[in-house]
């Protein structure tokens, strides 16, 4: 399907042909139309595609419309575009071996075609062969480039009679390539496998009915395959006769320019063995065999690939799927959708979805606001699907037929349009809902249980004589005040305080008192709300005694020495003032908690449960009170966020439940100190009191029939098995979720998914965000492989490892991401293995080519890595904590940090202020002791000044010298009166510009100051061996090594 | 024998509030399932059944000990022990955070405990009738007895 996409015109005609093969289950999804002619008409006439698109109907009457309007936006300027050049003349290249044989092909009918290849195989494949290979090296130079129909013709001549005609008519003319592609088939070498080769099986299932289907008027197909997103579809072609080996599915479609490499794959003899090594597959590949003669495996380490451009969001669907909701708010592990449980089996990484709903996206794509006004909200009666630019309208207009459960549903009065003559609703470009993926309806007042709430801040600080010294209840204080004016929904905003130590001191914020009251209340057995009234309230009434607390709280507890904390009681009070209404609670907690309900105790201090099975059980809460208070949070639609900053044992792990099923964040500033970690603190708490949030949220993913969602990881609460409970939901948020297949059959061509976020926004507006995506079903695993997403994936491999650490050891969650992998490799090669000599090499789809680094990272990462000296269980606790909600983009860049040389910058004198940082892949050996590096992995930055650094960088940055400042730890940053200080600042600001939702905290370390320098630094080059762990190259050949046995 | 008779009866009686409660809790969590109740419900009505059920199977337990009815006692042991393992260890209430993640767990537990029981109860039935039977023909057999003395 995919490939008509590309294909303006030629989808039109494609679409029809799939409806007349009724007999072909298999072909459909290969001809899917609806999503893919919508991407067609993106460019030109997106108006008209959307609605052919989704007359995926088998509707043949249609075609001739949608055929009449293609012409003209002309196919051959497309396919121009798209490297279908490079590929389609491989292809014909193919035929001209293959071909001579079968006199029978140009009758086009399908079975005599099968009927007529099928005995003619043997002798095809040998003779041809040495024929075949100069003619090849010829020509695959040439033409490549060449605009596709030029491309073609030079394929003829090797081609039977029947396609030389066949280029006078561009429809026509497509139709080869694919026949070919299938053709090729008899090339001796798969042959022999014949009966026995697994690789065959998958595509095995359909290999007539595709031919039906793929008639020349289907033809397009070929063309766009060039496109990476189409290539999948190619495979289908391919399966002739189930028996013998298709050549590789993805030949000529994954990588345009691996055409030439696909010309080789017959002749696996020796004559072109050693154009191979120059030649690009389907797949990628790492040579792990080493020089002959030597035992010892080797690797080039400089040739791993490496992701240094950071994430790249998978854009490219959105051309196949114009209407898709952009990635940045969702994203499929794979998108592709096993058509049946035993393709799914063989797909051993996760199948999910990573939902970002409320990412921030750049100005002019904001989501449009859809208000149905008195037609109600437009919903599928049965599933409650919201409409979407998937439904098709029927009968005139007067009913839509629902794209996830095909239930024919009335068109209320109100939002009545006819259809024009192609069956689309004339008024689609009107309304976003039709004909954009993600919107945002205006919910009426079904959606709401009671008035939509105000954003409501409640503040639980922590006054112990540690938060005091620490500097901490100034910092939090003065930003607050400073945030004030900045909270989202003046002017309806909420606020609160309570602080703590031993005791509870309550404050009356009554607008008509000059001066806040404080109360104490120190029973903590039997807590009580002295003056309930007015411990929340309004922030623009009250505003002067609000700011006259913050003002001169850090002065009030200055002389603190109480070293008690009473978290639990203050959590319970805290509850009892917000109850009635939800809200935000934000909790400063610099201790552990000492006293009342909830007190919790040193954990982790015996060694020797480390490396047991008890071993997990430190990573979850102790006290079931902390699950308990959380339930309760949610239930009254209270969101909880945490600031931890004990440099003691805090039991982060008990007091982060409160956020995990709050829908909140964890943060943790370990051994805090003000003159340290003021900057970030103050940053991180003014982007979560003044990021865009969602309140008294839920969210659902729905999906159609064959599949459901099983499993949902991120911070939440289910409140039904599929319903997600978010008390609040803000930008730096991300929802995973797993998908399971039922046990039939899927037999659509497309799966859609629909997500709907129910929320109220700051403004007192309750809205609905509505995301939906299409996805192609397909029947070969080869598909699902080079449409793998390895951001989505790392992200709901990581959150799973997460969880497994809360009930396994360690290396058992390791293991298993490895394990996970490994099998995945594993069957990938098995895809591959026979037809194409693989000995010694390490094969993996283009896909997922970082795939294994990224794991490799994510077992080195705080959360995962060693065992108990590693990291402290705080820190694992919290990073664990904040990788269960980053966004993928956030969570690659954390796996993957950043190393930049800085040195070279900062002495060049031309100062451009767009200067590129070049970022340089995370090894020692690009450390040299003569540079100056920054090391960012998103939340923090790591400065490494090398031995032999010229003096001057560090005079100028640091104001010192090295001789009389050696501890670096406490030599502060700032930007100094010099040239390179200030450029070395702009480097640093440039960098946290990149992502505005956390900020970088310095920590400078110079060469071979041990142990800082390995702790912050040495260990996180993710590329290194350390002690316990394997660096990248051995990683690689460990993979190898794995995938190898017993394949 | 009449202490027999009225130790059957009470073990009956106890049998079938076990069952009742094992399935009360299996209809909460299949309802929570079917999203007829919400999960806060759901797993406050299980833990309210689930220690009142602790102590009933506990107490028979020990009378079936007391009373040296070895096969019962031994059959009942095992669950006792399990019980008491999972109280001591804390993971005997449904956790309403994660029920959804444990709801397969939870159901298949249930399942085998209400089978259990009511092997448990058949077991019962059997001896009560036993008993009733002996104790009546007893009766019947004493005033014959008498009446040929």
């Amino acid at each position: 399907m995919h490939p008509f996409g590309n294909e303006k015109p030629l989808n039109a005609p494609g679409r029809p042909a799939m409806p007349s093969p009724a007999a072909s289950q298999a072909t459909p999804p290969f001809l899917s139309s609806g999503p893919v002619v919508g991407f067609g008409a993106s460019g030109a006439s997106r108006t008209t595609a959307p609605f052919s698109s989704s007359g995926a109907l088998p509707n043949p009457g249609a075609q001739g419309a949608p055929q009449a309007m293609a012409p003209p936006l002309s196919s051959t300027p497309i396919t121009g575009l798209e490297t279908s050049g490079y590929t389609s003349p491989p292809q014909g290249r193919f035929n001209g071996p293959t071909r001579p044989p079968q006199p029978s092909y140009p009758v086009q009918d399908p079975n005599s075609l099968q009927q007529s290849l099928a005995p003619r195989f043997p002798p095809t494949s040998q003779s041809p062969y040495p024929l075949r290979s100069p003619p090849f090296g010829a020509p695959s130079v040439g033409p490549p480039l060449g605009p596709p129909p030029p491309a073609q013709v030079p394929v003829v001549p090797m081609g039977p009679p029947p396609q030389i005609s066949s280029p006078s008519h561009p429809r026509v003319s497509m139709a080869p390539p694919v026949l070919d592609s299938s053709v090729p088939a008899p090339r001796p070498v798969p042959h022999l496998p014949l009966p026995g080769n697994p690789n065959a099986s998958p595509l095995g299932n359909m290999p007539h009915q595709q031919f039906p289907a793929g008639r020349p008027v289907s033809m397009p197909a070929p063309q766009t395959f060039s496109a990476p997103n189409a290539p999948p579809y190619a495979s289908p072609f391919n399966a002739h006769q189930g028996g013998y080996v298709p050549p590789p599915p993805p030949v000529g479609a994954t990588l345009g320019f691996n055409a030439r490499g696909q010309t080789q794959y017959p002749s696996t003899g020796p004559p072109l063995e050693g154009t191979l090594q120059g030649l690009i597959e389907d797949f990628q590949s790492l040579s792990v065999a080493s020089t002959p003669g030597t035992l010892d495996h080797g690797i080039d380490p400089k040739l791993l690939p490496r992701p240094l451009d950071g994430d790249n969001e998978p854009t490219s669907i959105l051309e196949t799927y114009p209407l898709n909701c952009h990635p940045r708010y969702l994203r499929l592990t794979t998108h592709a959708i096993p058509s049946s449980q035993s393709l799914l089996a063989r797909w051993h990484l996760p199948l999910g979805v990573v939902v970002h709903p409320l990412a921030e996206a750049p100005d002019g794509e904001e989501v449009p606001v859809v208000n149905f006004g008195p037609a109600g909200v437009i919903r599928c009666r049965r599933c409650r699907t919201y409409v979407n630019p998937y439904v098709t309208f029927t009968d005139a207009g007067r009913k839509w037929r629902c794209n996830l459960c095909s239930l024919l549903n009335d068109v209320p009065g109100e939002y009545f349009c006819a259809l024009d003559a192609t069956g689309r609703r004339c008024d689609m470009d009107q309304r976003p809902e039709l004909c954009q993926g993600s919107v945002e309806i205006i919910a009426p007042t079904e959606y709401m249980v009671r008035p939509p709430m105000p954003p409501l801040y409640f503040f639980l600080i922590d006054v112990s004589v540690t938060a005091v010294r620490s500097g901490l209840l100034e910092v939090v204080s003065k930003t607050i005040k400073s945030c004030l004016d900045e909270l989202p929904g003046y002017p309806r905003t909420q606020i609160g305080f309570i602080t703590f130590d031993s005791t509870l001191h309550f404050y009356s914020l009554k607008s008509s008192s000059s001066q806040p009251q404080m109360m104490v209340v120190a029973d903590l057995e039997d807590i009580f709300l002295p003056m309930p009234d007015d411990l929340l309230v309004n922030l623009s009434d009250s505003r002067s005694v609000v700011d006259t607390l913050l003002d001169s709280l850090p002065s009030m507890f200055q002389d603190n020495v109480n070293v008690e904390s009473a978290f639990g009681p203050a959590l319970k009070a805290a509850f009892m003032v917000m109850g009635k209404l939800g809200g935000k609670l934000i909790v400063f907690q610099s201790t552990l908690p000492s006293l009342g309900v909830g007190r919790l105790r040193l954990r982790g201090e015996d060694l020797r449960v480390y490396g047991t099975d008890k071993e997990h059980s430190l990573r979850t809460p102790e006290d079931p009170f902390y699950k308990q208070m959380a339930a309760e949070f949610t239930k009254c639609q209270i969101a909880m966020d945490i600031f931890t900053f004990s440099d003691k044992y805090s039991d982060i792990a008990s007091l982060g439940t409160l956020a995990k099923y709050t829908g909140g964040q964890v943060y943790y500033y370990p051994s805090f100190h003000a003159s340290i970690h003021e900057e970030k603190l103050k940053h991180d708490l003014a982007r979560d009191l003044t990021r865009e949030t969602a309140w008294e949220a839920v969210m659902r993913i729905r999906c159609g029939k064959g599949v459901r969602f099983t499993t949902y990881h991120g911070h939440f609460m289910l409140r039904s098995t599929d319903l997600l409970a978010l008390p609040a939901v803000d930008c730096d948020k991300a929802f995973a979720m797993q998908l399971a297949l039922e046990e039939t059959l899927i037999t659509t061509q497309t799966a859609y998914f629909q997500v709907a976020l129910l929320y109220t926004s700051s403004s007192g507006e309750r809205r609905i965000r509505v995301l939906t995506t299409a996805v192609p079903v397909v029947t070969d695993l080869g598909d699902m492989y080079r449409q793998a997403d390895t951001g989505a994936i790392v992200s709901v491999m990581s959150r799973l490892a997460i969880e497994n650490t809360l009930s396994t050891k360690l290396e058992d969650a390791r293991q298993l991401l490895q394990l996970k992998i490994v099998k995945s490799l594993r069957e990938y090669r098995n895809l591959y293995v026979v037809q194409h000599r693989v000995a010694g090499r390490l094969i993996y789809p283009e896909s997922l080519k970082f795939l294994a680094l990224y794991v490799l990272s994510l077992c080195k990462t705080l959360a995962l890595r060693g065992g108990y000296a590693d990291a402290s269980l705080d820190e694992r606790c919290a990073a664990g904590y904040s990788m269960m909600i980053l966004p993928i983009g956030r969570l690659l860049r954390l796996l993957y940090p950043s190393l930049i040389r800085v040195d070279e910058i900062l002495l060049k004198a031309s100062h451009k202020s767009d200067e590129v940082l070049e970022r340089l892949p995370l090894t020692t050996e690009n450390l040299d002791s003569r540079g100056l590096y920054i090391y960012d992995n998103g939340f923090n930055f790591v400065i490494w000044f090398g031995r032999m650094l010229f003096p001057d960088i560090v005079t100028s940055i640091l104001g010192v010298d090295f001789s009389t400042f050696p501890d670096l730890s406490r030599a502060a940053l700032f930007e100094r009166d010099n040239e390179i200080s200030i450029k070395f600042t702009k480097i640093l600001m440039k960098l946290r510009a990149e992502d505005p939702s956390s900020y970088q905290l310095c920590h400078m370390v110079r060469q071979g100051e041990q142990p800082r320098e390995s702790s912050l630094f040495l260990s996180n080059l993710v590329e290194d061996q350390t002690a316990s762990t394997s660096g990248y190259r051995d990683w690689i050949l460990q993979l190898f090594r794995q995938t190898q046995q017993s394949s | 024998m009449a202490w027999e008779l009225i130790l059957w009866l009470f073990s009956f009686v106890v049998v079938i509030s076990l069952v009742a409660l094992t399935a009360y809790q299996l209809i909460c969590l299949s309802d929570l399932e079917f999203d007829y109740i919400n999960p806060y419900d759901t797993s406050s009505r299980i833990n309210a059944v689930v220690i009142p059920e602790f102590v009933v199977q506990g107490t028979l337990c020990t009378i079936f000990l007391l009373t040296w009815h070895w096969f019962p006692f031994l059959m009942m042991a095992p669950v006792t022990y399990y019980h008491f393992k999972l109280f001591t260890s804390g993971r005997h209430l449904i956790d309403v955070t994660e029920v959804f993640r444990q709801l397969n767990g939870e159901k298949k537990y249930r399942m085998i405990k209400l089978g259990f029981y009511f092997c448990l109860f058949l077991i019962v039935i059997y001896r009560l009738v036993m008993t009733a039977i002996v104790v009546l023909i007893d009766e019947d057999d004493h005033p014959l007895d008498s009446g040929s003395f």
